[in-house]
């Protein structure tokens, strides 16, 4: 197992590298520049000409790449052109909101979508499995910023339930420990002795937590139903069950401990596409993650924010893949990497 | 399934207990409490004197004041703050004595005197070259550079109660835009031990915001800083030791929170999560009042949304060189239709080549809608038909507060373009990636382009944002050739106030309704809203709005 991680981390070293060019070449395709952005509506020519030299922009671009390489390779992710924020700064601050975020909809999908699929699976092709099967399709179909502002409508505008953005009251005050609002609200409630700033935590993440997961719900239902059908009719699950154990102990043991392995690909999948491109959800619920500012730093033009970020998602999915292959070990003892 | 119900059933506990815990998170009370403003995006630096956009002067205008300042929901009307009273000024314009209040303190506790303005304004001259300039733009464009570049001869503090500053040359600007924000006055002692002038804005601490409450964006307002999260909100707190305690504030904190998307914003004052919302799309002003939501009133506009029509693009005269064109393109537009359509009655048609409260303004005749007018006039320029197929340039992926939809504003444009014998094809580029870069670069024909003022002057508009000549030359943006206007921009700007150029900035005008280089379309006043918790604010169209003022109801 130790050498298949090594073999991997390995692997993964020229993608970077080659992602790092690509980014770095394709950023500076898009028209335009970071100077628009930090001059706004007093951006003249020769301002525009003045700032690009500031930055360091007008020279050559082997320069500025390996300027920039050599900046990461000694841990330094580069500042914002337009604030002067650092990458790493703000990601450590940014990054757990996503985090938070995808395992509201992980945790939304997975625990509705597995039963539903299962329920689906031991009706299928009857009524209950048309039901998941309409369900299903709404998750994919609707889009993900109309279901958000339907949601933030209804339980926010219109009940009053939930909150319509972010992922915690600001008017709490509740102290940035660790930058995982649940946490800090957990251990605020603590240390306040009221359950206030852990229940609007709670409550912050719900509807957004919803919107998100509603296309991975869609599609951990579609891929569980379709696992436990195609296991149920394997001669091992008949044999075991031709073997007199109960209808629970083969559901268990036989069926969805093997239906685990495509289930679980599709959730490291969505899990690392997830963390990356929460941006709908994240403008509509007005959530200060990392999948927002990617995209305000790619209209910004903020080259080294986005080449560094970019860089740190590519991190990101190669290690929810390789943690997703190390489960599958775990899940079925049958496969051995070596 | 019992375990699924069981989720559902924990799941409306929560929500049922957030009901009353989090969906009313501002519960203040009069005299008290915490306020949510919605920004229209993330402030930039912590530091005013580093900053030039809206988001960040709206916060810092809390924190810091200027010797002088305007009267809160005015644009032009310039008020003592931290001086005494209005500076007294040399015969020649080139010196302003200004003195100080007494008893004031920075919210670090140390004495506001005329060392510290000294400080300041020294600081500000000597921002060295690089990132630093770069961001405190308002500087260099308000004195013309820094260091030696700068208008700026000599400060000095007589007294600790009197604070001198001599020009190289006579300024008529100096006063209007001494009120900007990012003259404010800021601790010394604070600055130096932030280590506030580090030129590496990215290790500059104290422009961050990480240093904390009484360290950083140390000034003397109603609300002291508390909190700065980079692009997520800005904490402001009350000031319980302000200097003028009949306008200290009421507010226990305000909160800035920035919103990229405004319908989320829209929704998060609906739903009561925010009070007050800094704007909100014109479109929406009718569901915002449907919900019980106030429009702020922000009086006098300090915008102005123009057709422009470029004379030269490339050096190529375009057919917009001919005054004829111009002429007939002028009478063709229906703005009176365009305000009604697009600016939800908060906007009104220019009278002038800038809004009208502007300092130096002067009511023009302009040419009146009438299609066959218009259709007279551009038969006088007798065009080609290929000539009469024109390129009209929006811009995409933007709402500007005098441009609420590029689009629609554009084809309503189109439309009545049509009408006298033009074929209009749209073009458009994302405003932030090329739109602005082009339009001032001067390679668009015809195209909307507007302005917001900085400071509500003539200066502003007409020289600063328009028709100055560029290194000697027309502004490409318009190719508007005037060497007369010119000269006389340049004769005002040198005048001793803003008194002493109005005649010359009338010219200037009459100038511009001679020649129509532009069309002006639309003075709007940018909507905002707020609950009706919220009782006591005052707005003002150029976005310099204070809090202190407001309460909070239950």
């Amino acid at each position: 197992m130790a050498r298949f991680i090594v073999r991997r981390v390995i692997a993964a070293v020229p993608v970077l590298l080659g992602l790092s060019v690509l980014l770095f070449i394709f950023v500076r395709l898009l028209p335009g520049g970071p100077a628009s952005a930090i001059l706004g509506q007093h951006a003249t020519p020769q301002r525009i000409a003045d700032v690009n030299e500031a930055l360091g922009l007008t020279r050559p671009l082997y320069v500025q790449y390996f300027e920039y390489i050599g900046r990461l390779l000694h841990g330094d992710f580069g500042s914002s052109y337009v604030d002067g924020t650092k990458v790493v700064d703000v990601f450590l601050l940014r990054f757990p909101s996503t985090i938070e975020l995808t395992m509201g909809a992980l945790f939304f999908a997975i625990g509705l979508g597995i039963p539903l699929g299962r329920i689906a699976a031991r009706h299928s092709n009857g009524l209950i499995d048309g039901i998941v099967t309409v369900i299903s399709l709404f998750g994919i179909s609707i889009p993900v910023f109309v279901l958000g502002y339907t949601l933030a409508f209804f339980f926010g505008v219109q009940l009053h339930w939930l909150p319509t953005f972010g992922l915690a009251d600001p008017t709490l005050g509740v102290p940035a420990v660790t930058n995982f609002p649940i946490i800090d609200g957990a251990l605020a409630s603590l240390q306040g002795g009221t359950t206030a700033p852990f229940v609007d935590a709670i409550a912050h993440v719900i509807l957004p937590s919803i919107a998100l997961g509603s296309i991975p719900l869609a599609v951990v239902t579609r891929i569980t139903r379709a696992a436990v059908i195609e296991v149920s009719n394997e001669d091992y699950v008949r044999t075991a069950r031709a073997k007199g154990l109960t209808e629970k102990r083969v559901d268990n043991r036989h069926i969805m401990r093997n239906a685990w392995l495509p289930v679980t690909t599709v959730i490291g999948l969505e899990a690392g596409a997830l963390l990356a491109g929460a941006v709908l959800t994240e403008t509509v619920f007005n959530i200060n993650g990392v999948g927002s500012w990617v995209v305000d730093s790619i209209r910004n033009h903020d080259y080294v924010v986005v080449q560094s970020l970019v860089l740190i998602f590519a991190v990101i999915f190669m290690v929810v893949n390789l943690i997703v292959d190390i489960g599958y070990a775990f899940l079925n003892p049958r496969i051995r990497y070596s | 399934m019992k375990r699924f119900a069981s989720l559902l059933a924990v799941a409306a506990l929560v929500a049922s207990a957030c009901s009353s815990s989090s969906a009313s998170p501002s519960a203040g009370t009069a005299g008290g409490g915490s306020m949510v403003v919605a920004l229209d995006g993330p402030a930039v630096y912590a530091d005013p004197a580093l900053v030039s956009d809206g988001n960040s002067l709206y916060v810092e205008a809390q924190v810091v004041q200027g010797l002088v300042g305007l009267k809160p929901g005015t644009i032009s009307d310039v008020i003592p703050v931290l001086a005494s009273a209005l500076p007294t000024v040399s015969s020649d314009g080139l010196t302003y004595t200004f003195k100080l209040r007494t008893g004031v303190k920075f919210h670090d506790g140390t004495d506001f005197n005329a060392d510290a303005v000294v400080y300041n304004y020294k600081r500000w001259q000597n921002f060295p070259a690089g990132d630093v300039q770069t961001a405190a733009y308002y500087y260099g464009a308000v004195f013309g550079g820094f260091g030696d570049k700068s208008n700026v001869a000599d400060v000095s503090a007589p007294d600790q109660q009197t604070f001198v500053i001599k020009l190289k040359a006579p300024q008529s600007n100096f006063l209007l835009a001494s009120t900007l924000a990012v003259f404010g006055i800021e601790s010394p002692t604070a600055l130096k031990a932030g280590d506030a002038d580090n030129a590496t804005l990215a290790n500059n601490k104290y422009a961050q915001g990480q240093l904390g409450q009484g360290k950083d964006m140390v000034g003397t307002g109603p609300f002291m800083f508390k909190e700065w999260v980079a692009k997520d909100h800005y904490t402001v707190v009350k000031n319980p030791n302000y200097w003028d305690s009949a306008n200290a504030a009421k507010l226990d904190q305000v909160i800035f929170k920035p919103f990229k998307d405004s319908t989320s914003k829209l929704q998060a004052l609906q739903a009561g999560g925010a009070d007050l919302a800094f704007s909100i799309s014109p479109l929406d002003v009718k569901t915002a009042k449907d919900s019980g939501l106030t429009i702020i009133d922000r009086g006098a506009s300090c915008n102005q949304l123009n057709l422009a029509m470029n004379q030269s693009v490339g050096g190529t005269p375009t057919i917009y060189a001919d005054k004829n064109v111009r002429l007939a393109i002028s009478e063709a537009v229906n703005k009176s239709s365009y305000v009604a359509a697009f600016y939800s009655g908060l906007g009104k048609v220019p009278t002038g080549f800038m809004p009208p409260a502007t300092l130096g303004f002067k009511a023009e005749t302009l040419p009146s809608y009438s299609v066959d007018q218009a259709k007279a006039d551009l038969a006088k320029a007798n065009l080609t038909a290929d000539q009469k197929t024109i390129d009209l340039y929006y811009p995409s992926n933007v709402v500007r507060p005098y441009m609420p939809d590029p689009k629609g504003i554009a084809q309503a444009i189109a439309s009545d373009l049509q009408a006298i014998g033009f074929t209009v094809n749209f073009k458009t580029e994302d405003w932030g990636t090329g739109y602005v870069d082009d339009a001032t670069a001067g390679k668009f024909p015809l195209y909307l382009f507007g302005w917001t003022c900085d400071w509500a002057g003539a200066d502003n508009f007409l020289y600063a944002a328009w028709f100055g000549y560029q290194n000697g030359q027309p502004n490409p943006q318009f190719g508007w050739k005037n060497d007369q206007a010119n000269t006389l921009m340049l004769k005002a700007l040198a005048e001793p106030s803003e008194d002493a150029a109005n005649a010359d900035w009338g010219q200037v005008q009459d100038l511009l309704a001679q020649d129509l280089p532009v069309v002006p379309i639309v003075n709007s006043t940018p909507p905002g809203a707020y609950t009706s918790k919220v009782h006591g604010f005052v707005g003002a169209s150029n976005g310099i709005e204070y809090f202190n003022t407001v309460t909070l109801s239950k």
